[in-house]
């Protein structure tokens, strides 16, 4: 098939897109799931991001 | 030369630009507020992929299949099924919600906090601290092969040339603000390579006609690359050769299976708002991702088929046995001008956006990591800020001096060594530590210390391709590895990975749980 004879190959070929395929499909299935906040999530967040910022300020 | 300056230019002012701009938007928490709190999927794709594909991927990996074929081309599934599915949705999620949930800025900040443990983080510090500058030094190498090649010029110039470029970029802002530059960087890199595959197959006289004249060249195969399994460019090795060991647990488990390991990559997922952002983030991710690997490790075997039809050789024979130069010279000899000037840009957008992943890990390993929690116990100073710089600077002159030292063709082996590593050392305790409650810090701190351990005497006493080039084996034993064929061929991975694995589960089964209240908190959001 397309000039490829070997087995090992094609079934590279084959596998590598099923996965791009599997990725495609997961992420158009999925979405709009997934934003669901939990209670202290924001506040939780918000401190997190705070360290997060002062963390890159010692980046030079 | 004047496409060369005049790219070069465009693409360090908008990086620059874009690094300020991104800079600017993150210093305040509101402005973080106001941003809507959401990633664009494709950003949160773009930095992730251009973080993870370096020159490595499109040099080192690229060459390799010019010697051994288009069998690398399951490594480009391992990239999309692991190192995207496996990676966001078994990992990535969950490695989002307890990373906010345990405050963890790092990867082995995560690892250390997850498993109530200091050492644990002091030593996953270290490790990225010592060993990562070999993966930086296998991306730059990547380059200034390329730029050898170019402008004629010796390698070890090229190598000093563009570190200094690269060095500049980090110490002076570069490590900030990486959002917006990363997906200029990938923009670059997947239109790029999209042009290279299309060209390839079109210099090659098209799809069909490219890979009939591929498998022709199976008679030119050199002998001693014949004797060790290799079947051809369009083949797989001989299953249990030599090469196919090589090929299978090297090149394409040891970087497949080890990317869960990375923690650059890893630290990516705490920076996401919700599932919702990895979710859509992954179809983009996949897509970027085939485009750069697929197209790399295809056009590296089709080389064979351009240079023999030009010149009656081998692409390995063109590059006189050095493997990181078969891209350089097929890019350099078969396409126009301007269009190798633009490839240099592009592997300087690869290079600069993992050196960017790479010296964050680096300078956040010995501040964070080893200094305030391992040697200071947690307390913060000032001084830290000293301490990260210092850890960047130990980073780049490491990364210089192991590019001087490190020999030909290293790219990919080096990526794979510390891939590997990583892989070894990391996945189990990672794993576990997101899915199973009744792991210890015992089994942790266990599984993470084998894997090291035995990943490392594998190499010095086993796995001929280090144990050979460090001498140590030879030097006490007299033989370049203790053991034969097809031992001495099998990734250090692949036997440290799983001995890790049933490590962590034994002692974490003979040794007391962590304390209830960690376990309670690490999985509050899951």
């Amino acid at each position: 098939m397309l000039g490829i004879a070997d087995l090992g190959i094609l079934l590279g070929y084959l596998f590598t897109a099923l996965a791009f395929l599997l990725c495609l499909f997961y992420g158009v299935m999925k979405w709009k799931k997934g934003y669901d906040e939990k209670d202290g999530d924001y506040r939780e967040e918000i401190k997190w991001e705070r360290e997060e910022i002062e963390l890159i300020e010692r980046l030079p | 030369m004047v496409y060369l300056i005049v790219f070069v230019l465009i693409y360090l002012l908008i990086t620059i630009y874009l690094s300020y701009l991104g800079y600017r938007r993150t210093v305040t928490v509101s402005d973080y507020l106001l941003a809507g709190r959401q990633m664009h999927p494709v950003v949160m794709a773009m930095g992730y992929v251009s973080t993870a594909i370096s020159t490595s991927a499109i040099i080192g990996f690229g060459g390799i299949s010019g010697v051994y074929g288009l069998g690398l081309i399951w490594l480009a599934f391992l990239n999309i099924f692991v190192g995207i599915w496996v990676a966001y949705v078994l990992f990535g999620k969950r490695t989002r919600k307890m990373g906010k949930a345990l405050d963890a800025h790092t990867f082995p900040e995560l690892l250390g906090r997850r498993y109530d443990s200091r050492f644990i983080q002091g030593f996953s510090g270290l490790v990225i601290l010592f060993f990562m500058p070999m993966y930086a030094a296998a991306v730059l190498i990547g380059i200034s092969r390329f730029v050898e090649v170019y402008l004629e010029v010796p390698f070890a110039t090229a190598l000093l040339g563009f570190s200094l470029i690269s060095a500049c970029y980090v110490l002076w802002g570069g490590l900030k603000g990486v959002l917006y530059t990363s997906v200029f960087q990938g923009t670059i890199m997947i239109v790029v390579m999209i042009i290279l595959g299309v060209s390839t197959y079109m210099l090659g006289g098209g799809i069909l006609e490219a890979h009939s004249a591929l498998a022709s060249l199976t008679s030119v195969v050199p002998d001693a690359l014949r004797t060790a399994g290799h079947q051809g460019f369009a083949s797989m090795p001989v299953p249990g050769s030599p090469i196919w060991w090589y090929v299978i647990t090297t090149m394409i488990m040891g970087v497949g299976i080890g990317v869960l390991g990375q923690p650059q990559l890893s630290v990516r997922f705490m920076t996401v708002k919700s599932d919702q952002e990895l979710h859509r983030s992954i179809p983009f991710a996949a897509f970027f991702y085939v485009s750069i690997t697929g197209v790399a490790f295809t056009v590296g075997a089709l080389t064979n088929v351009i240079f023999y039809t030009h010149y009656g050789k081998l692409a390995i024979d063109v590059a006189q046995g050095n493997i990181d130069k078969i891209i350089p010279l097929f890019v350099d000899a078969f396409f126009p001008q301007w269009f190798v000037a633009l490839f240099l840009v592009t592997l300087m957008a690869a290079a600069m956006s993992t050196n960017s992943g790479q010296f964050h890990a680096l300078g956040t390993s010995l501040s964070r990591d080893f200094f305030e929690q391992a040697l200071l116990r947690g307390r913060s100073l000032a001084e830290t800020t000293v301490v990260t710089r210092i850890g960047i600077v130990f980073g780049i002159v490491a990364t210089l001096f192991l590019g001087f030292v490190l020999p030909q063709s290293i790219v990919a082996i080096a990526t794979a060594f510390f891939f590997g590593l990583c892989g070894a050392t990391f996945i189990p305790a990672y794993l576990f530590g997101l899915y199973w409650r009744r792991g210890t810090k015992a089994g942790a701190k266990a599984s993470m210390l084998c894997g090291f351990v035995v990943s490392l005497l594998w190499m010095l006493f086993f796995h001929e391709q280090e144990s050979k080039a460090l001498g140590l084996c030879k030097a006490l034993f007299g033989r370049d590895s203790l053991t034969g064929l097809p031992l001495s061929m099998i990734d250090p991975q692949i036997i440290a990975l799983p001995i890790g694995f049933v490590v962590f589960v034994v002692v974490s089964l003979l040794t007391a749980p962590i304390r209830e209240e960690t376990v309670r908190k690490a999985f509050r959001h899951i």
